[in-house]
């Protein structure tokens, strides 16, 4: 009986973990201005598992990130690469997939690795179309002190996906 | 004026090197003569090649020198440069070479700690870096002066953007006595100005271009000799111009510029110079 309870256990939560994940990213960078700058960041990018696509603009000063499926990469792991580079992570435009879940009259939505909650305001009414469990979303994650990440961030949703 | 064939000599072999050495990589898109800010990535490796020329009214150097940059963190670098001497003039001008070089036969191990930086926008930052350095001779007498081991100080701030640059700068270089004698001591500061025009700003990947008009003003110290009586510690007062161009691509970048002096305020003893002229490969890894 034990043994049914822990394979059970295990297949939720590797369901959860193959669903729960970031899909794409859209990461501004500042002070990037010069194609070598260009050139070791996407270097930089490229040293992480899980990236299906990259491509870094200097003229948008933006890193586009596609990942791939299963990926565990974190939003957080991918803005300490910018800095590692010497430049600084602003906001970014992000797909996820994760657990939404019902909290202190609000909603945060959880990818295992990073939880993201959902600001109210301007797209409340796409809000008000939200339920708990499992969703994709697409929004615009707000910029953290680039010394301080702590993998806690904040959305504001642009669509339901 | 003329420029010698000799100096596509210079040219040919930094080439050469470069490409020898391709597996390393390099850093330098800052200005060419001016202190420059731009620090490396954490963990990025960098190799600089450069070709330098400096003429005097009778004589002409000749020098290649190599620069390997490792970044520790993103704004702590360390460097070592070493030269390779080709043609040296008996008694050389005090004055650094490159931005982050010595333009003499010295070996030179180096850090740069980028202190301050701001970057506010796309493409936009602005940031101040500190530089010190020791160097030892590869040379024992210079200008007939025992050469002896030096140290060097540098600050600089820069704005970088998509469409403009700045740099402003100074340093101190002072020789250690060697056997009761003394290199003069070299205070000097570079302003830099730059700018990439419309038609150079593709987009990454394509080839990034840009101009700099570049500045030194350098003070250097006269030498002291052996049984010298009637040292006065006088210094020469030099400005010097010019036009430099830095063109990247990817992993690869090469500056090219010269300066002209437009003031020479020189002691007795300081030799007149006509041109210095410079070009710098990089590749980044």
């Amino acid at each position: 009986m034990k043994k049914i309870v822990l394979i059970k256990i295990m297949v939720v939560l590797g369901t959860f973990s193959s669903n729960a994940q970031i899909q794409k990213v859209d990461q501004e960078v500042f002070g990037m201005d010069c194609a070598p700058c260009a050139y070791g960041l996407e270097r930089g990018v490229k040293k992480m598992d899980g990236l299906q696509n990259v491509r870094v603009s200097l003229n948008d000063g933006k890193a586009y990130l596609e990942l791939s499926k299963n990926n565990s990469l974190s939003l957080r792991r991918i803005q300490e690469e910018v800095k590692k580079n010497g430049f600084s992570a602003k906001q970014a435009e992000v797909v996820i997939e994760g657990k939404l879940i019902n909290k202190n009259s609000g909603y945060e939505l959880e990818t295992g690795t990073e939880t993201y909650s959902i600001v109210t305001g301007a797209s409340d009414d796409l809000n008000s179309k939200l339920k708990a469990g499992t969703v994709k979303l697409k929004g615009i994650v707000q910029d953290e002190e680039d010394g301080n990440l702590s993998g806690h961030w904040k959305i504001k949703l642009t669509e339901i996906l | 004026m003329t420029i010698p064939n000799p100096i596509f000599k210079i040219i040919f072999i930094s080439i050469i090197n470069v490409f020898a050495i391709s597996t390393i990589n390099a850093q330098g898109h800052g200005p060419l003569y001016g202190v420059p800010t731009p620090t490396l990535a954490k963990g990025g490796v960098n190799l600089n090649v450069a070709g330098m020329s400096l003429g005097t009214e009778d004589k002409t150097s000749y020098m290649l020198r190599y620069l390997f940059s490792y970044g520790i963190t993103e704004d702590l670098q360390v460097n070592l440069t070493t030269p390779t001497m080709i043609e040296q003039l008996d008694n050389a001008p005090r004055t650094r070479g490159n931005s982050n070089m010595p333009a003499n036969g010295d070996i030179e191990a180096s850090l740069w700690y980028r202190f301050f930086s701001n970057a506010f926008g796309v493409g936009k930052r602005f940031e101040s870096t500190a530089i010190l350095g020791v160097s030892a001779p590869t040379d024992g007498v210079r200008g007939q002066v025992n050469v002896g081991n030096s140290i060097h100080g540098a600050i600089s701030t820069g704005y970088a953007s998509r469409t403009w640059y700045a740099w402003l700068g100074g340093g101190y270089q002072y020789y250690f006595e060697r056997d009761q004698e003394q290199l003069g001591d070299l205070p000097y500061a570079s302003a830099v100005v730059g700018y990439r025009p419309d038609i150079f700003k593709g987009d990454y990947p394509k080839p990034d271009w840009r101009v700099f008009v570049e500045s030194l003003a350098e003070f250097p110290g006269d030498n002291r000799y052996l049984g010298q009586q009637d040292f006065t510690d006088s210094r020469s007062k030099k400005v010097l111009v010019g036009p430099s161009f830095l063109g990247l691509y990817g992993a690869w970048g090469i500056s090219v510029g010269a300066l002209f002096p437009v003031v020479q305020d020189l002691t007795p003893s300081a030799v007149k110079e006509n041109y210095r002229v410079a070009i710098n490969l990089s590749y980044w890894l």
